[in-house]
């Protein structure tokens, strides 16, 4: 088994973006190709990965998993919640259309952190 | 056989019935036969926009219950040759017609006319859902609002549910000044957050309130900018390549400048 620590089992594919108004509920990881407008949201039970942009709410670990995270091109969600979690994003931090890197939302000594994602999931436990 | 086109944006004031009045009027003035179907039922107001209000007899619920036949209450414009509008009702509500007989009644126009231009009412409701059960296509249009743009992409979400995918859009009330002090959100932001093709941008404009006031649409004032925004736009629905306008204000430099024959 080469799942690792982050992921559970099954995994829901969704290959559009989530508008508005739009709701994905899913016991497992979420990966979804484009963007989680303001307005949609994602509750999965595992971890949530968007190759897009998050602007909704995103809720990873959503049955209690605390090692979930979330990874997205660009994070800018209006709530991000992993397991019991909830943190919205700080008010003064401006995030332009240029200045952006993927980025990963994890439980880290009880808090939840953000960190810029470079590719190897496994150094951001040491 | 015609084509028939919802005009919808989910938040209400953000010029629905505007946009259906002048790119109707824009459309037959080009020569097409065109119907504007008002679905607004128990709120109508495309007639007054068009100044025909005095003019219904027979209504949309009318020929749906079949008190009257369909010719009957479509009422021709008093300007336009190829213009006809089917009012709604105003004393009766939206569950006064089914998404069904909609749908009926739409391809029962289509046969008749070469546009339908459907009117949508605010909301998410049945009365969405009844002006979107016969169309073929959508049109969203929407302010720089954050409110009217959150709408708009749950109103997107929604036309895909029922079908229809890939509609265009409508920026409303743009104010180029404002945008470019970053006051207003710009063409671009909004086109990044809802991710479909934008059909055309309507300049701010303050004739807008005196022709609509007067039921008469802006497409026939030769110097109103969002009059020509709107009969851009009609080109591009009949499938002309048609550039985005400058909507730079004249200033009175250039005014100046254009009147002595400088070239900017």
């Amino acid at each position: 088994m080469l799942r690792g620590e982050f992921f559970l089992e099954n995994t829901l594919l969704i290959d559009k973006t989530l508008r508005s108004g739009q709701k994905v509920n899913f016991a497992g990881n979420v990966v979804i190709l484009g963007d989680i407008n303001p307005g949609a949201e994602v509750v999965a039970a595992g971890s949530i990965i968007v190759l897009g942009t998050v602007r909704g709410v995103v809720h990873a670990g959503a049955d209690g998993f605390k090692k979930a995270v979330v990874l997205a091109f660009r994070l800018l969600p209006t709530q991000l919640r992993i397991a019991d979690h909830i943190t919205r994003p700080p008010e003064d931090e401006e995030i332009t259309k240029d200045n952006f890197s993927p980025e990963i939302a994890l439980i880290k000594d009880g808090m939840v952190v953000i960190e810029s994602y470079e590719g190897n999931l496994g150094k951001l436990l040491k | 056989m015609g084509e028939a086109i919802v005009i919808t944006s989910g938040k209400g004031g953000v010029g629905k019935t505007t946009t259906t009045a002048n790119l109707g009027t824009a459309l037959a003035m080009m020569g097409q036969k065109v119907v504007l179907v008002d679905t607004d039922i128990g709120l109508r107001n495309l007639d007054v926009v068009l100044g025909l209000e005095n003019r219904i007899v027979y209504d949309l619920v009318d020929v749906v219950h079949g008190n009257c036949r369909l010719k009957q209450a479509l009422i021709k414009d008093k300007r336009l040759e190829g213009l006809y509008l089917l009012p709604a009702a105003q004393t009766k509500d939206k569950t006064a017609v089914s998404p069904e007989q909609m749908r009926n009644l739409v391809s029962e126009l289509k046969k008749e006319f070469d546009y339908v231009l459907i009117d949508c009412p605010a909301g998410i409701e049945q009365g969405f859902k009844n002006a979107v059960a016969g169309a073929d296509r959508g049109i969203v249009v929407t302010t720089p609002e954050v409110s009217a743009v959150r709408d708009a992409d749950r109103i997107i979400g929604l036309l895909e549910a029922e079908g229809i995918t890939n509609p265009r859009l409508i920026i409303n009330r743009i104010r180029p000044k404002m945008v470019r002090t970053g006051d207003m959100m710009g063409i671009e932001d909004i086109i990044e957050i809802l991710a479909i093709d934008l059909l055309g941008v309507i300049p701010d404009d303050e004739t807008i309130i005196v022709t609509t006031n007067k039921g008469e649409p802006a497409v026939y004032d030769q110097n109103s900018r969002a009059g020509q925004a709107f009969r851009n736009i009609a080109r591009r629905i009949m499938g002309e390549e048609v550039p985005l306008m400058n909507l730079e204000e004249e200033g009175f430099l250039s005014k100046f400048k254009k009147f002595f024959g400088f070239n900017r």
